[in-house]
């Protein structure tokens, strides 16, 4: 988990990341089929992985509709209205069970034992979704979600779109439009980037590591965006952007309100964030390539973060360049995919630092994710990819097993380096409906193979079965 | 630069651009040509439809309707009275092979007849590009089957009502460069009726999937 203050990480890192990870992933929702009248396969290869036609879809705002509208225009025939007669409305469910290979400690009492092994989760999760057009150009897709691990229901990933196309000479065209998002790369089209990028779903009762950068989902539902874009000939992609913290749930320690935030509250970006994008893709007979970069600068002060402190002076800085690739073939019976990113973060860690919670005043940390997706037929197939974070070794923000604690989410040698393998098997009865079955493996965890918190836990102790049943209406 | 609007008011366009319509009819004279039928597309309809061609309908046909992708059918040079057909058998849901239900039923649902009328115009005057030929034998027994047909299994040949350049005939598409993934996938359908045409029907009744290869392969490398 990242925070502006290394012993956060420590401290507080599982569960954050817990639902980092599982931070739903956003998916094909059928109010998109509704509203369009097309079928799922026009926009995914298999949700929620798209297609080029689902990228320029949501590039446009997510507005194609082919539903008779309500209108109203004035004398001068300037649209006023354009509400769709259904509603763009979905409902997704998750239901899950996780089983670790080795079960992890109970802390209820001071005697010796272990939790229960085996965590059905029903639901993990359940969203409402409006996805869909709003207005002439003005689309969205905004995701309320009950988890079951915090019991509540919360917001969850939103993306506003503006967007238009303008017909250049030549008859190339070109998509202009904004997106105000709470999820850097949450507004990106490729599936090769965080947001969307596989696993595209992940147990919420497994043990993650602690480790993550920044742009990794980190700052997801945490923040607040506006960024512009451009998408030429449906080929060469160019995007800019700010971020600004937007807490939910935090209020002002004096008046209660919802804001402004203070010092009693965690990393909280300095002024805004800037986020950047570029990709370039091909498209030829059946196949598609994208290539891309990515990155942003994230200043984030300390806050509340080991403890109250006003938010001005030294900051933690995270500046995150990444890259990313897929390559997808697409015919009536094969979909294969190979997509992948690596993230490089350069920390500079001056509140973290001073404040002795980092061990170093520099740090980084680099995230290499690559996976490769095989279906028939959109029915049955799977996908098997690798993971590796590696960074340097930090004693505070990476910490050891405190004496009398029982270890899991620590490192005994301070080193984030954490990697291994998923595989997954998917059938789909039918297009909305998945059903998983994933293994992931962890050949290291937390900087170990063995013996990685120092009270004995290792990295493969961590390898968890997940099985999920997934649909959306 | 022109904006896109899909659901924009199309049917009834500012008092300008009509006025602009019929003088620019006038002046051309255009009046005595095929499409400036009552039901023709006004200029500003056909303005829409070629901003609509390649915004919208480009992604999947390409720009000017030369589909860089096998499964969308390329629609340049294509006849401008089987598109029109087409267009209102999808938005009528009449057309029932499994790409037109799942992609065209829904693009189609809201055209109305001037812009389908403006974007037949508009498909039926880009020039379509050659296609990739494919194994040589099996474009000459494609090239056998269009032009001769298959005596002995009732299969009569192509040429007859497709043109003998495969350019189409009156309202009989244009397959000549067409992709060959997509004449396979039709010819299959209608041997299965879920394109219920009653004349394909007959003519690929008898069809093997050989001989549909063969016949899609000769013609997606006709000029």
């Amino acid at each position: 988990m990242k925070s502006g203050a290394g012993n956060t990480r420590a401290l507080c890192g599982a569960a954050l990341l817990l639902s980092v990870l599982t931070a739903p992933a956003a998916l094909a929702v059928p109010s998109f089929a509704r509203q369009t009248g097309m079928a799922c396969e026009a926009c995914h290869t298999v949700y929620p992985e798209l297609t080029h036609f689902g990228r320029v879809f949501k590039a446009n705002g997510y507005v194609l509709a082919n539903l008779k509208q309500v209108r109203d225009v004035t004398a001068k025939k300037e649209q006023l209205l354009e509400l769709a007669q259904t509603p763009p409305l979905s409902i997704m469910v998750q239901a899950s069970y996780t089983q670790l290979s080795t079960a992890l400690p109970d802390l209820s009492s001071g005697a010796p034992g272990v939790a229960q092994n085996g965590t059905a989760g029903f639901p993990q999760q359940l969203s409402l979704f409006y996805a869909g057009k709003i207005a002439p150009h003005f689309g969205a897709f905004a995701q309320l979600t009950y988890a079951n691990d915090s019991g509540t229901i919360s917001m969850d990933n939103v993306d506003l779109r503006f967007a238009d196309t303008a017909i250049l000479p030549g008859d190339r065209s070109l998509i202009y439009g904004l997106t105000l998002n709470n999820n850097p790369t949450v507004q990106d089209l490729w599936n090769s980037t965080p947001a969307f990028g596989f696993p595209y779903a992940s147990s919420n009762a497994a043990v993650s590591p602690l480790a993550g950068t920044e742009i990794d989902g980190t700052l997801g539902q945490d923040v607040a965006g506006l960024t512009g874009y451009l998408f030429w000939n449906e080929s060469l992609y160019a995007e800019v952007g700010l971020y600004r913290s937007a807490k939910q749930g935090a209020t002002n320690s004096l008046t209660g309100a919802a804001g402004p935030l203070d010092g009693t509250i965690s990393n909280v970006i300095q002024g805004v964030a800037p986020y950047w994008r570029v990709a370039y893709e091909h498209n030829w007979e059946r196949h598609s390539i994208e290539l891309g970069l990515y990155g942003a600068d994230v200043k984030l002060l300390p806050g509340a973060s080991p403890a109250p402190t006003a938010l001005r002076g030294p900051f933690n800085r995270f500046k995150d360049v990444a890259e990313d690739i897929q390559y997808q073939y697409i015919s009536d019976d094969h979909q294969i995919t190979v997509a992948g990113t690596r993230i490089h973060e350069n920390l500079s860690l001056d509140a973290s630092f001073a404040s002795m919670a980092s061990a170093n005043p520099t740090d980084s940390l680099t995230t290499t994710r690559l996976w490769t997706t095989y279906y028939y037929r959109r029915k049955i197939g799977g996908t098997l990819g690798y993971f590796s974070t590696t960074g340097s070794s930090d004693a505070g923000l990476y910490a050891p097993t405190a004496p009398g604690d029982p270890g899991v989410i620590t490192s005994a040698n301070g080193s984030p380096d954490t990697r291994g393998w998923i595989a997954e098997v998917n059938y789909l009865p039918w297009l909305n409906t998945k059903l998983s079955a994933q293994y992931i493996s962890y050949n290291k965890f937390n900087g170990g193979s063995s013996n990685y918190d120092g009270v004995g836990r290792n990295a493969s102790d961590n390898n968890a079965w997940y099985l999920l049943v997934w649909f959306a209406y | 630069m022109c904006m896109i609007d899909k659901h924009r008011e199309y049917s009834v366009p500012p008092r300008r651009s009509r006025m602009l319509a019929v003088a620019s009819l006038l002046v051309l004279g255009v009046g005595a040509l095929g499409w400036a039928r009552a039901d023709a597309p006004d200029l500003a309809t056909q303005a829409f439809a070629q901003r609509l061609a390649i915004g919208v309908c480009g992604t999947c046909h390409g720009p000017h309707g030369n589909s860089g992708q096998p499964k969308f059918p390329r629609l340049a040079g294509q006849n401008g009275n089987y598109l029109v057909a087409q267009l209102k058998n999808f938005r009528g849901q009449t057309r029932g092979d499994p790409d037109a239900i799942g992609y065209m039923w829904g693009m189609a649902a809201e055209l109305d007849d001037p812009t389908i009328e403006a974007l037949a115009k508009y498909y039926s005057s880009q020039q379509p590009l050659p296609g990739r030929t494919g194994d040589p034998a099996l474009a000459a027994r494609g090239r056998e089957i269009y032009e001769h047909g298959i005596e002995s299994e009732g299969v009569p040949a192509c040429s007859s009502c497709h043109g003998a350049d495969g350019h189409g005939v009156a309202d009989f598409p244009r397959l000549a460069s067409q992709r060959s993934q997509y004449i396979l996938k039709q010819l299959a359908s209608f041997q299965s009726n879920m394109r219920n045409v009653a004349v394909m029907h007959g003519v690929a009744q008898n069809l093997r999937l050989n001989e549909m290869q063969a016949v899609a392969t000769y013609l997606e490398g006709q000029p």
